[in-house]
């Protein structure tokens, strides 16, 4: 497949043309993906376009079965597609090696996810090490990065607490200090809420957009939290594995609630 | 910030590279992996002992009874009077006792296996996780290998000791203290050393295909929420 053709008319981000390289920190073109599950066919994304300009907060909202997670993953560098290209910082993932790809998600990918994952018997502070320690940063230097990211998630104060002695909403700033830990070029985050009662779910939220503006990194989610639509700069919308409709902020027809007040 | 993110992948060769944990803090993984499965790496610990234990027992006791024998003299031939050593030059240890040590190996051997493969079913996500954060297959292998090496070497040493203790206590109350200087030291160390190996080979044979489980899984199964 051509990957200049824009031949799906659904696609409403607008094409800078030449600065296209150097804007875009995610490009999907035309992407095609099928399971095989039991002998079926499942098509998980039939020709999916997006971009997403470095810096932006992207939401993607879709029934689950959409093909949300399958596009998502193809972002993260978990999966390749069957058709198409998806492009990282203009790096063809399809033509990446396994080496080449867990080099992308150490250093360009910052992953938070809905159960957390954090290394139960690991503290906090070893958790936020971890990437940068496998990214090769000395002991000394990965310490002292991830004291300063932990404070900056407001968990200055329980470095060496393991997760298990930390409730969800903690977990959960641990995960972004994590994901923020080589200075990714995207956050990807898969339902960051969903384990999160609304209040936690909201701070969660606010945080993840002062970061945004703060390290300008380009934020993606997967989601069904209308919280987290709000503070989104996009959502695109995703249906039988095909993107329906991409919205900006202004476009969308949100109750924004109670998000930015104090608790 | 931005001019450093636009710079293209390098070449692969410089990639690999920089994926990569030092092996110290390796080491510091799987050993906090062990200290929170205690009661089982204890277990599995305890099966390595006891087949160690017994394969050096009897390597140890026949090689000794081998070597009074070849020795000859006035010591082996009271013994042979008494009856507390038997008069054939072949002593061999039985058929029947090696098929003894063999399923105490292979007992220890599924114990390591098992208890392997239940740690990468629990710590699916968990492996996920590293994957996703950059791990390479190699590490995840490095790990789940230095952890059972860690037991196995301890079982290992433990079991060869008690092993060990054990003839020789045997041999005090039976030939006398005296028969140990009719063993020649080399024989020994060699007897030793063949059951070292077997001890760690049979840890990283029970260890290897749970390790390459583990790495082989897609991180992409290892991030859903329900397995």
């Amino acid at each position: 497949m051509n990957p200049s053709d824009p031949s799906h008319s659904t696609m409403s981000t607008p094409r800078e043309g030449s600065d296209l390289l150097a804007v875009h920190v995610v490009r999907a073109v035309g992407v095609r993906k099928t399971y095989h599950l039991g002998g079926e066919a499942v098509h998980a994304l039939r020709g999916a376009h997006l971009s997403v300009k470095r810096g932006e907060y992207v939401s993607i909202m879709g029934p689950s079965g959409s093909g949300k997670s399958t596009l998502f993953n193809m972002i993260g560098g978990l999966d390749k597609p069957d058709e198409g290209r998806v492009f990282i910082d203009e790096v063809d993932i399809a033509a990446l090696d396994t080496f080449e790809l867990a080099w992308l998600r150490c250093h360009k990918i910052g992953y938070i996810f809905q159960t957390f994952n954090l290394i139960p018997v690991a503290s906090a502070l070893d958790n936020v090490m971890m990437p940068m320690v496998l990214a090769g940063m000395t002991q000394a230097d990965a310490q002292d990065k991830a004291v300063g990211l932990l404070k900056k998630v407001g968990l200055g104060d329980r470095l060496l607490h393991k997760s298990v002695e930390l409730s969800g909403g903690q977990q959960q700033r641990v995960a972004v200090a994590r994901a923020l830990a080589n200075d990714p070029a995207i956050v990807l985050a898969d339902e960051p809420t969903g384990n999160l009662d609304l209040h936690t779910g909201e701070e969660i939220i606010r945080m993840l957009e002062e970061l945004k503006n703060e390290f300008h990194v380009t934020i993606l989610t997967a989601t069904h939290d209308h919280k987290m639509l709000a503070a989104s700069d996009r959502v695109v919308y995703l249906s039988d594995g095909q993107i329906t409709s991409i919205k900006n902020r202004g476009e969308l027809d949100i109750k924004i609630g109670h998000i930015g007040e104090k608790h | 910030m931005a001019s450093s993110m636009i710079e293209p992948l390098g070449a692969s060769g410089a990639i690999q590279k920089q994926i990569r944990l030092p092996f110290s803090k390796a080491v510091q993984i799987a050993w906090r992996n062990i200290r929170v499965r205690l009661a089982r790496s204890l277990l599995v610990m305890s099966g390595i002992v006891l087949a160690l234990a017994f394969l050096a027992y009897i390597l140890c006791s026949d090689a000794l009874v081998r070597s009074l024998i070849t020795a000859g003299g006035p010591l082996v031939e009271s013994l042979q009077k008494e009856g507390k050593l038997a008069r054939m030059t072949s002593t061999d240890v039985s058929a029947q006792t090696w098929w003894l040590v063999g399923l105490a190996l292979l007992v220890s051997f599924v114990g390591i296996l098992n208890a392997m493969l239940m740690s990468v079913t629990e710590r699916f996500s968990e492996i996920g996780t590293m994957k996703c954060l950059g791990a390479l297959d190699s590490l995840i292998v490095e790990l789940f290998l230095l952890e059972t090496l860690f037991q196995g070497f301890v079982g290992t040493a433990i079991g060869i000791a008690i092993g060990l203790a054990l003839v020789f206590l045997e041999s005090l109350f039976t030939y006398g203290a005296e028969a140990w200087t009719l063993l020649p030291g080399a024989t020994l160390a060699k007897l030793l050393g063949l059951c070292v190996l077997v001890g760690i080979g049979l840890t990283i044979a029970g260890a290897l295909y749970p390790a390459w489980r583990a790495a082989k899984m897609q991180p992409v199964d290892a991030m859903r929420t329900e397995i």
